[in-house]
């Protein structure tokens, strides 16, 4: 129990440095926040108004302090151009994203872990050969390039998916869970996470190789000395759990840097989700959105991260109790 | 990233020329790591050669011999890869872009290399309060969303190619640090460490002379893979559309053949090449990465 | 010592005296030769990624600027940046491209003519080139307050006259804006055409007739929307559905002029008064009839209040409005404004008063204003009704039955798709049917209308412009000579050719042959080409000397480029 408390301790401190880092980000930005929104008619004591109602004109340390307050009830300020609290704006398009992630990671994983675990026992063949390389290409290919390439092929040339969206056009639902489970929902699912698969599932499959062989070398070794046992069943079931202590931890170590709110592939498929919220967003210099949809996408990878963290806790005892 | 976390495994102490030497000719046995060497190198000559290569001014809009722009052209002995919906040289944009996949490259690979190979040093050695510190900033910095990070980057300065090697060398380094931490925190306990803190050398001489020459190989190794992300970085950013508008890259040309609808032409000629160039930089990083591995942990060799 | 001169002192006094005198003669002599040269210019373009025709134009009139011996660098840079250089430091940047929208209400010239070039609008306003002219000045005041069509289209052509010689702007083309839509879905005759804007128009939202089995309308946009709100200009797509969920008194047709709408009629009692009668079949969506008071209140709420300050500047003409009957107000101007009709009357959305007046009293004295409050019903009295917005990925309207010109199809989704190939697809698969959005390349469509005969294609040129904007403040585009040798060097067909790929119409002023009755055939384009832009230049002065184009005589450069 110290153990989960100590992580998310942790945790919450890590959100907070994000947290301070992203104000500090966003308001010492160069430019005129105004530039995009050249509206003809719009006065200079207007323009002095929508400053004051935004707070761009108190001291940066008031403004942290506000910010950090408003954070802490959920307030995630008022977006610049759409007129509405950012929480508003944001929160229909966070289960689409929450959605694509954790559909594209469970995929990914579990086809790499076991054909890691599958490959670690063909050492030497032409699968190995050829296997290994693919794997790696798919972690080389710029995600969008495979995205638009599979775009292409499985919805424009063969029709078999959607071109885009997250729903066929005016389809109406009952409830977010009936939308969410809906074949059509699916279905526009697919592609996106196949790509975001394909992306991820490189990593889980190379290292659960190289582990495994390294366990499965020694473990076999030692195995063979006591006969009686059946080397594969044991092998297989106490190298498997040792073997995913690094995967997992690789997995933590490299979701900032993998699932950027999937801006990409949110993109090429026109998914409705967060990614696609920040870059316009940006775009359009909304700085309280951006700011608003980073820290979501922050949020989310920390818990997920959180989560990992236990499971490598529950996997490795020793951790948890050391 | 094949992000290997493996527990710190003992490399040839104190014999540093020889086992660098060794570990480089076992390297070139491996076909991975020579296929790996002999595409930088491809890398590296196409981008100093880059103006004998090129067949036309990448920028430069290109007419046909009946007065209008040349749009769209396939694949001829005029225009080797064909041309852009603006009528320029795919086959000479993709040479200009080698230049830019090499400068984003290096630059972000030494400075993660360099970043992390110095908050690995400083953490390992030191120790204590330092280590926490450094520690806790590498969580944040793990945290932070990387591609997006780089969007408001670029989205709210102006954008430039250096917001990639930026943000790559501010959020990538926690990896080498604490692969280097730990290799640091082997080599502390040695013998002639112990030694030359016996005989007075100050802390920065021991920390310089006797144990960055064993983290060294390391480091190389996680510069190398860093290429592969800047270029990556380089090529998402573009896509999205905050890359920087003043050079000729291949993300640069991936957008533009995404915006300019290449895939509804049929135009495999623009949109093919620049990713599969990207590709095979990429994963010649990963190639060397693999390789070294091999030498740096030999446990995996059958 | 007397006053005579001895010789050797003469010579000495003529020697010097002739000295001085050449000395003093040679920068004369030079002066007489040219001026410094000129600073580099700087061209600012869109990043191509953005805004590929006008990278492309960008690039070709830095090239053709080159060859005057002018050093040129064409500079893409991202919109906000451009935006915050162009508009809010308009004394630091020399030239740039950029574009007018066209928008229905400005089939009405008014906007582009007072707008674009009154001095008052310079500081801070439309006029960013900072062009000053009182010539012009006096014909685009007179135009806004000539009522009589005949007269005013006269003073249009005035000012289409002076803009074309004294070239502001260097006008490059007016867009055609390529549309599609599935006549297997439709029938093609419902499908209204409008001037200068195609047939994403309200007359196509209502009339358009299914013919088999699909009677909803799919549409796509390549933005999201940003909010859904009869008193907050969001963006273009916003805008779309603003105008079928309310209601206006006005309408423009699709011959590009006003015409009464929810108005039964609306009189000119005289140049400053003006007489409104409203139907009396109106309902709002929640069933509540609509009376007059809801259209005062809707005019009121901007003009009296600050509440509403986009829809301000409409209103700001109106001194006061007078409730004169059931179904009538009569309307007193402060000033005379001609195209009254079209920028207030077709602007402003008639609200439900009872449910807007409450949101008002709910934000007096406070800083906040109606924009931020929403009514989640999105309650109007137009023929669609909302059903289901989330503005990031759909927008569902329906049919209001009520309505007296209730459409024929049962209802409109707008998709937000910001895949330029994806929507190709979409339209081929049928997943859109009225491509109601396209900045990709014509070519695409085209073949796809070839390939699939299902597929109907249409193009009008647009009421909005592509221009090169000349900074007028800052030497030498404050000569207006210099501008128009800069502009004759630019050839507008090639322009169309290679970076519209001939999907436009050149433009010679800020009126689009998309609204004929307000653009005049009789201003002609001036000549263009290289030499012809070198002789104007060398005529005014400016030599080329060592491969650089210099100011007359006598004239230093004063100015940096824009860093």
């Amino acid at each position: 129990m110290g153990f989960a408390l100590r992580r998310l301790a942790h945790s919450l401190f890590v959100l907070w440095a994000v947290v301070t880092i992203l104000f500090l980000m966003f308001r010492l930005m160069p430019g005129n926040p105004l530039a995009a929104y050249i509206n003809e008619q719009l006065s200079e004591d207007d323009q002095r108004l929508i400053m004051a109602q935004f707070g761009l004109n108190r001291p940066l340390y008031e403004q942290y302090v506000i910010y950090l307050w408003n954070l802490l009830q959920g307030n995630l300020g008022m977006s610049f151009f759409r007129r509405e609290p950012v929480w508003d704006v944001l929160k229909s398009a966070l289960p689409n994203t929450l959605i694509l992630t954790i559909t594209g990671l469970v995929i990914a994983y579990i086809f790499g872990i076991l054909t890691g675990a599958w490959l670690a026992t063909k050492r030497g063949t032409l699968a190995e050969a050829v296997i290994v390389p693919a794997a790696l290409a798919t972690r080389a290919a710029p995600e969008f390039w495979i995205g638009m390439i599979l775009l292409t092929i499985f919805a424009f040339t063969f029709g078999w998916f959607p071109s885009g969206g997250a729903n066929s056009a005016g389809a109406a639902y009952t409830s977010e869970w009936d939308r969410i489970l809906s074949r059509d929902y699916v279905l526009h699912l697919v592609l996106p996470a196949l790509t975001l698969a394909l992306y991820l599932q490189g990593l889980p499959l190379l290292l659960m190789r190289s582990t495994m062989l390294e366990i499965l070398h020694d473990e076999f070794i030692t195995m063979a000395k006591i006969k009686g046992l059946s080397p594969w069943r044991i092998t297989i079931h106490h190298a498997a759990r040792n073997a995913l202590l690094p995967v997992v931890t690789a997995f933590a170590l490299g979701l900032g840097a993998t699932l950027g709110g999937n801006v990409v592939v949110e993109t090429v498929f026109s998914w409705p989700g967060l990614g696609r919220l920040l870059v316009a967003a940006v775009a359009q210099s909304d700085y309280p959105l951006a700011q608003g949809a980073f820290f979501l996408i922050s949020l989310v990878l920390i818990i997920l991260n959180l989560i990992v963290d236990l499971v490598y806790g529950w996997l490795d005892p020793r951790v948890s109790h050391g | 990233m094949a992000n290997v976390q493996m527990p710190a495994q003992n490399l040839p102490a104190g014999r540093g020329d020889n086992a660098f030497v060794a570990g480089l000719r076992r390297i070139l046995r491996d076909p991975f790591s020579v296929a790996a060497l002999v595409i930088y190198v491809l890398l590296v000559l196409v981008a100093i050669f880059a103006d004998q290569l090129m067949t036309h001014d990448p920028t430069q809009i290109q007419f046909r011999a009946n007065g209008r722009v040349a749009t769209n052209q396939p694949v001829s002995e005029a225009f080797l890869l064909g041309t852009t919906n603006l009528g320029r040289d795919i086959y000479s944009q993709l040479i200009a872009g080698s230049r830019n996949a090499l400068m984003v490259g290096v630059t972000a690979a030494i400075s993660v290399a360099a970043l992390g190979t110095l908050v690995g040093l400083l953490s390992g050695y030191f120790g204590g309060r330092i280590d926490a510190f450094l520690m806790r900033l590498a969580d944040v910095a793990l945290a932070i969303p990387f591609l997006p990070f780089v969007i408001v980057l670029s989205g709210f300065f102006r954008a430039n190619t250096w917001n990639v090697v930026i943000a790559v060398a501010l959020l990538l380094w926690p990896n080498t640090a604490r692969v280097i931490r730990s290799q640091v925190l082997t080599v502390k306990e040695r013998a002639y460490v112990e030694a030359a803190r016996v005989t007075g050398a100050s802390d920065l001489r021991i920390l310089f002379v006797h144990v960055a020459p064993n983290i060294l190989p390391l480091t190389f190794l996680y510069g190398s893979v860093a290429i592969g992300w800047a270029i990556l970085t380089e090529a998402a950013v573009s896509f999205v559309g905050f890359g920087d508008p003043s050079r000729i890259s291949w993300g640069f040309m991936l957008q533009d053949a995404f915006v300019s609808q290449a895939l509804s032409r049929g135009s495999w000629n623009w949109f093919l090449p620049p990713g599969l160039c990207i590709i095979l930089v990429v994963i010649a990083g990963f190639f060397l990465a693999r390789g070294a591995e091999e030498v740096l942990f030999p446990k995996l060799r059958s | 010592m007397s006053r005579s001169f001895s010789r050797r002192q003469a010579l000495i006094i003529t020697g010097a005296t002739t000295l001085l005198s050449t000395t003093a003669l040679t920068p004369l002599a030079f002066a007489q030769g040219a001026g410094d040269p000129v600073r580099k210019i700087v061209l600012i373009t869109d990043t191509q990624g953005a805004a590929p025709q006008a990278y492309q134009a960008g690039q070709l009139i830095a090239q053709a600027w080159k060859q005057l011996g002018l050093d040129v660098e064409a500079r893409p840079m991202a919109r906000q940046a451009q935006s915050d250089l162009v508009w809010f430091n308009r004394d630091k940047w020399d030239t740039t491209m950029w574009r007018m929208v066209g928008r229905p209400e400005r089939s009405d010239p008014d906007e582009m003519t007072f707008n674009l070039f009154h001095s008052s609008t310079a500081p801070r306003g439309f006029n960013f080139v900072g062009y000053n002219s009182p010539e012009y000045d006096k014909v685009a005041e007179q135009q806004r307050q000539t009522v009589d069509p005949a007269a005013r289209q006269n003073l249009i052509k005035q000012a289409q006259q002076i803009i074309s010689r004294d070239a502001p702007y260097a006008f490059l083309v007016h867009p055609n804006t390529l549309q599609a839509f599935n006549q297997n879905v439709f029938d093609p005759a419902s499908i209204v055409v409008q001037k200068g804007v195609g047939i994403r128009n309200f007359w196509t939202f209502i009339g358009a007739t299914p013919k088999g089995t699909q009677k909803a309308m799919i549409i796509n946009s390549g933005t999201a929307l940003q909010a859904i709100h009869p008193l907050y200009i969001a963006g273009a797509p916003d805008s779309w559905m603003n105008e079928l969920i309310w209601d206006r008194l006005v309408r423009i047709g699709p011959d590009g002029l006003p015409r009464p709408w929810a108005a039964e009629s609306f009189k000119f009692v005289d140049d400053k008064t003006v007489d409104v009668v409203i139907r009396g079949d109106m309902i709002f969506h929640d069933g509540k009839p609509v009376t007059i008071d809801d259209v005062i209140f809707s005019f009121e709420a901007p003009l009296t209040t600050d509440k509403s300050p986009m829809f301000k500047p409409f209103v700001t003409d109106i001194d006061r409005i007078e409730k004169t009957g059931e179904r009538a107000m009569r309307i007193h101007l402060k000033r005379i404004n001609a195209a009254f009709a079209t920028t207030a009357l077709g602007r402003v959305f008639i609200v439900p008063k009872h449910v807007w007046e409450p949101h008002l009293k709910s934000v007096e004295g406070k800083p906040d204003t109606l924009e931020s409050i929403r009514d989640p019903m999105n309650v109007g009295s137009g023929p669609f009704r909302q059903v289901r917005a989330r503005l990031n990925e759909e927008v569902v309207i329906e049919r209001h039955a009520g309505h007296w010109a209730a459409p024929k199809v049962d209802r409109v989704v707008l998709r937000v798709i910001p895949n330029a190939e994806a929507v190709v697809g979409m339209v081929r698969s049928g997943e859109i049917n009225l491509l109601s959005e396209y900045g990709g390349d014509p070519d695409v469509l085209e073949k796809l209308s070839k390939d699939n005969p299902a597929i109907k294609l249409t193009q009008v040129t647009d009421v909005g412009i592509e221009f090169m904007a000349f900074n007028n403040r800052r030497p030498p585009f404050d000569d207006p000579v210099f501008r128009s040798a800069l502009s004759a060097a630019i050839d507008r067909n090639v322009i169309i050719q290679a970076a519209w790929n001939g999907y436009a119409v050149e433009s010679i002023s800020h009126v689009s042959p998309a609204i004929d009755f307000w653009h005049s055939t009789e201003v002609k384009a001036p000549a263009t080409g290289i030499a012809l832009a070198k002789s104007i230049l060398d005529k005014a002065g400016y030599k080329v000397e060592g491969g650089r184009l210099r100011y007359p005589p006598g004239k230093k450069e004063t100015l940096q480029p824009p860093g």
